[in-house]
């Protein structure tokens, strides 16, 4: 198989790699923030919902989810499955997922701020909502970046377990490739592809960092 | 700054959408479930598409069904969930019947599969009863050595003189012609594709030392699928689709269904 000809495959899968990268990123980023949000509400019963969410998000393999949400409309509910979902269930199972991760941070990063802020927010005449958003959130945004760029970058190699229920991004098809032609070439290529990816990841989340280091 | 982001974004996202929207909704399309690691039968092809003779005869049994053929390539380990819940219509990836046969719904078998005797021609033996004694080879770490090692086979096995393990089947061929063993225990396609051109100098016995059927499988009970592949697929011998196809992949007529058997008769 011509170089050329594996390049364009790679890309292809890269395509794919990389819409669900995205499409987690923008949809989980934003239900963390929910997630967290609710975390850190006083009502118990809600509270316990959101724990026990994050929990078998957390400790369960991120494979298995992928197969519950899967299959389970079929297996539970005795849906037929059409292909098109396999795509939606990733996207699904990751953001999902993800969103649990992000939560924590979050919930980390707001449970930092002092709580003095807030008391002088409300001095200040802020309501609680405006506290949060125009005080708290820039800061805590700004603190947790580093974790987040983990998760990112963690993100990107993730997506390789897609094929669990047979969505072919990249890695899939470098291994295909690999076993048909007998070489390696296809996964020193896919190897080069994640790296780079990842490195303007990092590159960028460290010049996003520097923007929003305003106080230096 | 930040809306053009967004908007960017955006049409990035809406540019992969055509990437994985799969043009499948049940009624007109064969959805072909296979391995893409398994060579000659479900692979990447030079060009970098499915290829394989496994899915030539899907891509002609849909096309004869008037159907759209859709290689969906799976997780092995999953093909079972796969099948149940709908999301393929069938395995087509040398899928092996024996063990499995309660457990899809198959067509015949259409092709045979496993591990066989080559000897040399002027060595004189004809069966099984003829290896007491001689020198046999078989490769390292290979299925034929597996099967040889196998408790069904330990008595044709401990006829053997001696049993050499060689590192690749070059250097058996070579003892082989030397004289240096008297046959050679490998997988039938590959000996198939050793000998040919040297048919008068190379036999393959007809008993197997182990043997497989490859047949397409079905979702346990979706009779009705099955019925209409394997109408396709009896057509397909009748007019030598499946012949021509096995000659191209490995050399030699491999289809084992019950069509063929009878088109050969007639010939």
């Amino acid at each position: 198989m011509p170089l050329s000809v594996i390049l364009a495959k790679l890309s292809q899968g890269m395509a794919t790699s990389f819409a669900i990268f995205s499409l987690t990123l923008v949809l989980s980023l934003p239900l963390g923030l929910v997630v967290a949000l609710i975390r850190l509400r006083p009502n118990r019963p809600i509270q316990a919902v959101t724990r026990g969410y994050i929990s078998i998000m957390r400790g369960t393999p991120l494979m298995l989810q992928l197969l519950v949400v899967y299959f389970s409309p079929y297996y539970l509910f005795g849906i037929r499955l059409t292909p098109d979902y396999r795509f939606w269930a990733v996207i699904i199972a990751f953001v999902l997922n993800y969103a649990a991760y992000f939560a924590e941070i979050y919930r980390g990063g707001i449970e930092s701020i002092p709580v003095g802020q807030h008391e002088a927010a409300e001095i200040l005449g802020y309501t609680k909502s405006q506290a949060f958003t125009r005080i708290i959130l820039p800061q805590v945004v700004k603190n947790i970046l580093p974790s987040v760029t983990n998760e990112i970058i963690t993100l990107i190699k993730d997506t390789s377990i897609a094929f669990a229920i047979a969505v072919t991004e990249m890695f899939t098809i470098a291994k295909a490739i690999a076993s048909a032609e007998k070489t390696m070439v296809s996964y020193a290529i896919a190897g080069l592809f994640y790296y780079v990816f990842n490195f303007i990841v990092a590159i960028t989340m460290e010049r996003v960092e520097k923007r929003l280091n305003y106080y230096r | 700054m930040k809306k053009n982001l967004v908007l960017s974004l955006m049409v990035v996202l809406s540019l992969l959408v055509p990437v994985f929207a799969v043009s499948a909704d049940g009624a007109e399309t064969l959805v072909v479930g296979f391995d893409q690691n398994f060579p000659p039968y479900g692979y990447v092809g030079e060009d970098g598409e499915f290829t394989g003779y496994d899915l030539e005869l899907a891509a002609e049994v849909a096309k004869r069904l008037e159907l759209e053929v859709v290689y969906q390539p799976i997780d092995w380990d999953a093909k079972d969930m796969e099948l149940d819940s709908g999301t393929i219509d069938l395995i087509w990836n040398g899928f092996t019947m024996q063990g499995r046969e309660e457990k899809y719904t198959w067509t015949e078998p259409y092709k045979e599969a496993g591990q066989i005797v080559l000897v040399a021609v002027e060595s004189g033996i004809k069966d099984f009863a003829g290896l007491e004694g001689k020198n046999v080879s078989v490769q390292a770490d290979s299925a034929g050595l597996a099967a040889l090692e196998d408790e069904a086979n330990a008595e044709l096995t401990a006829s053997f003189g001696s049993l050499t393990v060689v590192p690749d089947y070059n250097q058996a061929f070579m003892d082989l012609e030397a004289g240096a063993v008297d046959a050679i225990v490998m997988d039938i396609d590959v000996a198939y594709f050793q000998i040919e051109g040297k048919e008068d100098k190379y036999m393959i016995l007809e008993e197997f030392v182990q043997k497989e059927d490859y047949g397409v499988g079905f979702k346990l009970g979706n009779e009705e699928l099955r019925d209409k592949v394997q109408e396709a697929l009896d057509e397909m011998a009748e007019d030598g689709f499946i012949q021509d196809l096995s000659n191209e992949y490995f050399g030699y007529d491999s289809c084992t269904l019950t069509a063929c058997v009878e088109a050969a008769k007639s010939k």
